[in-house]
């Protein structure tokens, strides 16, 4: 997997695959979660953004522990393909994280009684967006690919050692300013019924991942490798 | 360059040594000594980020009004704000004045270990930005009409988050190396949030007569993981461009 027309050519067979399944994932999650589930009998039927909100909050922080994993990948051994990945998963992590933090302003209107709150998740996951605003202003600010995926490489190395601690400074931040009243995010009973759409959701979102993150990195060893051989083999075929 | 003769000479006779028999703490102090007489020839290196903080400092009152109990409610954060920005300031000179004369190049090729190299530019970094800031905090914290009692915990949470920031500016400042100093700030900012959160927090929680000292040891406990990784980090960044 390590060299690029190895990926490309070993991609091509499993993109199908992953899109397939995702539609299969997310159709059954979602219809499930959004038609078939019980109501709440505390929110009535506003609580059913859950299902977007909830994956997409747990997506924009795995997506970030995936990138700062390629990055130590490529900071340790040079794997040109680690650093193509971590340029590709940034953007899709940030989507994720934007839409977490859209949902979750629509679904505390009408339950908290305002779009937002300082409370201790939001705004961890607020800074989560700032910290992929700043690795891509990275990477487009380095007109060298090799070495502006170095860059973020490093950056992201940071943003590894770091998160914990932000996450925690928060929660004490939150705790000195005020009483933690808002509970209903970190409900930990949730009926069966509800947590079971949940999960498919959850599958369905970090399939798309992989199908996007695909499809990306694909462009992108493509747009690296123009000059190689294999790629005009390919498209001049 | 701002060295003249005599300097120069003491200066650069070490770099040019190639046989490692110099300790580590020899090629820490020549930098030291190399990097604090530029700065001191020219003043405005360390005069502009502390009249920057006092500036700042100044607008706050005048912007939220002179109510005695609101100021120091507010001090806390006003000092620590004004501090953050102020020791990005002079993030981008950190290495872009060696970088640009070619010294880096030389200090790269002298066979002496980089990451003391980093090291000395954060300390530098520190003493000619956080040094002012930490002296210039106590006139501010009186402009703000922070108590006397409070005085000892924001000096001690500057000292160690004004420490921080200067070797997370440092990476910042060898990621964008050559590029515009905006940049940098961007790529710092957010990783300095919980410096920013647990150094208010002592200085609040001392106001509150409640114990702040936890606070104080997880900054010191971040600036003791810091300056290893950081550093290292650094080094890597700066070795981006001489690929």
């Amino acid at each position: 997997m390590g060299s690029p027309p190895l990926f490309y050519r070993w991609s091509s067979k499993i993109i199908p695959w992953l899109g397939i399944l995702a539609i299969i994932f997310l159709s059954v999650g979602l219809f499930w979660g959004l038609l078939i589930a019980p109501t709440d009998y505390k929110q009535g039927d506003v609580y059913r953004i859950l299902y977007v909100h909830v994956p997409s909050a747990i997506l924009g922080q795995s997506i970030f522990m995936f990138m700062a994993a390629c990055g130590l990948i490529n900071v340790v051994w040079r794997a040109k393909i680690s650093g193509m990945m971590l340029k590709s998963a940034a953007p899709i992590g940030m989507s994720f994280t934007l839409i977490a933090l859209v949902t979750g302003s629509v679904w505390g209107k009408p339950t908290w009684g305002t779009w937002w709150v300082w409370d201790a998740r939001l705004t961890s996951t607020l800074i989560l967006l700032f910290i992929y605003a700043a690795l891509i202003g990275l990477y487009s600010s380095i007109d060298d690919k090799t070495k502006a995926d170095r860059g973020v490489s490093i950056l992201s190395i940071v943003g590894l050692a770091i998160i914990p601690v932000i996450k925690k400074s928060v929660d004490w931040w939150q705790t000195l300013h005020q009483p933690s009243t808002f509970t209903l995010t970190s409900s930990p009973s949730m009926s069966p019924e509800m947590y079971q759409p949940l999960l498919l959701c959850v599958i369905g979102f970090y399939l798309i991942f992989a199908f996007t993150l695909t499809l990306n990195l694909r462009n992108e060893v493509i747009d690296r490798e123009r000059s190689k051989n294999w790629v005009k083999q390919i498209f001049v075929n | 360059m701002l060295l003249q003769g005599t300097d120069l000479q003491i200066l650069t006779q070490p770099l040019l040594r190639f046989d490692m028999r110099s300790s580590v703490l020899d090629w820490l102090g020549i930098i030291l000594k190399r990097d604090l007489i530029i700065a001191f020839r020219r003043s405005s290196t360390y005069i502009t980020p502390l009249v920057f903080f006092l500036i700042v400092i100044t607008f706050f009152p005048l912007a939220l009004g002179p109510q005695e109990s609101l100021l120091s409610s507010l001090a806390p954060g006003v000092i620590w704000i004004a501090a953050l920005l102020a020791s990005l300031l002079a993030v981008e000179s950190i290495f872009s004045e060696d970088f640009r004369d070619g010294s880096l190049d030389d200090f790269f090729v002298s066979l002496e270990p980089s990451f003391i190299l980093v090291f000395a530019k954060v300390m530098i970094h520190w003493l000619i930005t956080g040094l002012p800031i930490l002296i210039a905090s106590s006139l501010a914290a009186i402009i703000l009409y922070l108590p006397l009692e409070s005085f000892v915990p924001m000096i001690l949470s500057l000292l160690l988050g004004t420490s921080f920031m200067s070797l997370l500016g440092a990476l910042g400042a060898a990621l964008s190396l050559g590029k515009s100093a905006i940049l940098s700030a961007i790529i710092v900012l957010p990783f300095s949030i919980p410096t920013l959160l647990m150094g208010t927090s002592v200085v609040t929680f001392s106001l509150n007569n409640q114990d702040y000292s936890g606070f104080l040891m997880m900054m010191g406990a971040m600036l003791a993981i810091g300056i290893p990784l950081l550093c290292l980090l650094t080094v890597e960044a700066l070795l981006l461009n001489y690929d």
